[in-house]
């Protein structure tokens, strides 16, 4: 019996975990810590006129306050660079940083950060992509369609005159937020030596690390990122946030600085799953035989691509579905709106598409009368098999599994099609 | 902003007499995290949803976001860090730890003293009491079956020791 494979063993911090000595982000402290507040924009679309912060100045206790005018360079992004540390000159979503505030009490911070006053010429926003796709629609960045990719296979046309019946579908997924229990949390510190030092809680250091060197333009050998026990992620935490912010503030104070998200934040100003609209069109013949499919797919992006290029990228690849289908055509667009940003969360686009094409699968099935299991057994892929992507598969066991589920689950015995 | 007032409590922490100067609207929460250095206690959301931040008020499982700190003036409050005798862990931080009860861990603190709460009160509970007296607690990664499976083992030897270690 192998001494690991197989067997239950304990995490390596389980005893850490359960007697609450495990350090997460907020646990983290420095001795004359000042406490952060960010100012967020509030409203989803707007010119941005000026940032006044005087008032929030004249508070006492409040020791700095930066805004986009203190940012070196002021983008950053994984794919697009379009995503300011803090808002420039317009307003692209409620979460939208405005100005970081760094005080001696969490209460000051909170007042200062209120008192920062916001001028502001409002614009009509877009929250639907299909209406952000429009050429009148509001410009949430100068093109509302940031990427924009096709996947041709075979003869489409040819494929749907040799189909008996044609059915389309659209199918649209909601946002969904990560709710990781544990809030984002950070705390920076620039010492005196002009090194860098950020505790924070992300999934990504290293990345975290880069774009704090982009953006404050600082060599990465000046920076180091360090992360906590992370308190759940699911790719909420997958990418930079405000450590900028934060790292701006103590470069200003020379004083450790610490900022907490509130659960409110963590809903308004962090990233989301991409909702997607998707419109599925199979062309079959009577006998179950797939001739033809073509698909959609529009990705809410929110107001910046953060994660929205790669994880559409991963919708595409999958977006046929595991079937023999000799004609496809995929279409899938990014599109800017003035919605929270999306980002990763867990299958990172792939489970919007396989909702879609296996509720589909199953209409397709019904359409011409046959069993939605014996349907996917006919048209699953095998080993050898191409994808539209032209990848020709290796060791795939598709079928295996489908006989397997379906003995395992008395998929006959209950009179099939699953209802 | 109008200072709030300020008040002098003293209570006990995990056995020991302690004692502190609060804001009339500071929350144990705060007290315990960030005056007392007790960081075991979460914070998830501070409006009561996650239980996170669930501590033993004189047995009774709270929210510790949810109650101001002059109310716990002369009470017995009860923590994770106060769980485990020493170096010996309760039955119940065992179990979580057999059965891979927990991922990240966020949620442990507050769901182990929800569970000691329950299993002080009712030492035997079945399944469903189980689940009832973790209601108030949310855990966003290891899901619930494998925490429910924990506690109803804790309890069982706890049984089986004749209620030791509470
Ligand atoms: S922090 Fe108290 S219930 Fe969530
Ligand atoms: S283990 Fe992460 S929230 Fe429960």
């Amino acid at each position: 019996m192998s001494p690991v494979i197989g067997q239950r063993l304990p995490r390596h911090d389980a005893v850490l975990q359960v007697t609450g000595r495990s350090l997460y982000g907020e646990d983290i402290k420095m001795p004359g810590m000042l406490y952060c507040k960010v100012r967020r924009a509030g409203i989803p679309h707007a010119r941005l006129i000026e940032v006044d912060t005087s008032a929030a100045e004249a508070i006492p206790g409040v020791m700095g306050v930066v805004t986009a005018k203190d940012v070196p360079f002021n983008a950053f992004g994984f794919t697009h660079l379009d995503q300011p540390v803090m808002a420039q000159d317009k307003i692209r979503y409620e979460g939208d940083a405005i100005a970081g505030v760094a005080a001696t009490s969490l209460e000051v911070a909170d007042q200062a950060a209120k008192a920062i006053k916001i001028k502001y010429e409002e614009l009509p926003a877009v929250f639907d992509p299909l209406e952000a796709m429009k050429p009148d629609a509001p410009k949430v960045h100068k093109d509302n369609i940031p990427t924009h990719f096709t996947v041709v296979h075979g003869d489409i046309e040819k494929g749907f005159a040799e189909a008996d019946k044609i059915i389309e579908e659209r199918y649209t997924t909601q946002f969904v937020e990560h709710v990781h229990i544990e809030p984002h949390a950070q705390l920076a510190y620039y010492d005196p030596t002009g090194r860098l030092t950020v505790w924070t809680t992300v999934q990504r250091p290293f990345l975290v690390a880069s774009d704090l060197g982009k953006v404050l333009k600082m060599p990465l050998s000046k920076i180091r990122v360090l992360t906590p026990c992370i308190g759940g992620g699911f790719g909420g935490k997958n990418e930079m946030t405000t450590e900028a912010i934060v790292a701006l503030l103590s470069m200003k104070t020379g004083r450790p600085v610490k900022l907490v998200f509130t659960r409110e934040e963590e809903f308004t100003a962090t990233t989301v799953r991409h909702p997607y609209v998707m419109f599925y069109k199979t062309g079959v013949k009577m006998d179950g035989t797939i001739t033809a499919r073509e698909v959609k797919i529009i990705s809410d992006a929110g107001a910046y691509v953060s994660w929205g290029e790669s994880t559409l990228t991963k919708a595409l690849v999958h977006a046929a579905g595991p079937y023999r289908i000799p004609n496809v055509r995929i279409e899938a667009y990014l599109v800017y709106t003035n919605n929270n940003i999306g980002g990763a969360m867990r299958g990172f686009g792939v489970p919007q598409a396989g909702y879609a094409y296996e509720c589909h699968t199953d209409s397709v099935a019904r359409a011409i009368g046959m069993d939605p299991m014996e349907f996917r057994m006919k048209n699953c892929v095998v080993s050898g098999d191409t994808l539209p992507t032209g990848q020709t598969l290796q060791n795939a066991t598709l079928d295996e599994i489908l006989k397997k589920l379906s003995s395992m689950s008395g998929w006959k015995v209950a009179g099939g099609d699953g209802r | 902003m109008t200072e709030a007032s300020t008040h002098h409590i003293r209570f006990t922490l995990n056995g020991s007499e302690v004692s502190a100067d609060v804001k009339a609207n500071d929350t144990l929460l705060n007290v315990l995290r960030e005056q007392l250095g007790y960081t075991g206690t979460k914070r998830g959301c501070e409006t009561g949803e996650c239980g996170a931040c669930t501590v033993l008020v004189d047995g009774k499982a709270v929210n510790a976001c949810l109650i101001l700190a002059p109310k716990v003036d002369g009470r017995a409050i009860q923590t994770i860090e106060g769980l485990a005798k020493g170096a010996e862990l309760h039955p119940l931080q065992k179990a979580f730890i057999e059965e891979g009860a927990l991922q990240c861990g966020f949620c442990g603190p507050g769901m182990l003293m929800s569970a000691k709460a329950l299993l002080d009160e009712i030492p035997n509970p079945t399944e469903d009491q189980v689940r009832r007296g973790i209601s108030g607690n949310i855990c966003r990664c290891t899901g619930y079956a494998k925490i429910v499976k924990a506690i109803m083992k804790a309890s069982r030897q706890m049984a089986r020791v004749g209620g030791e270690g509470a």
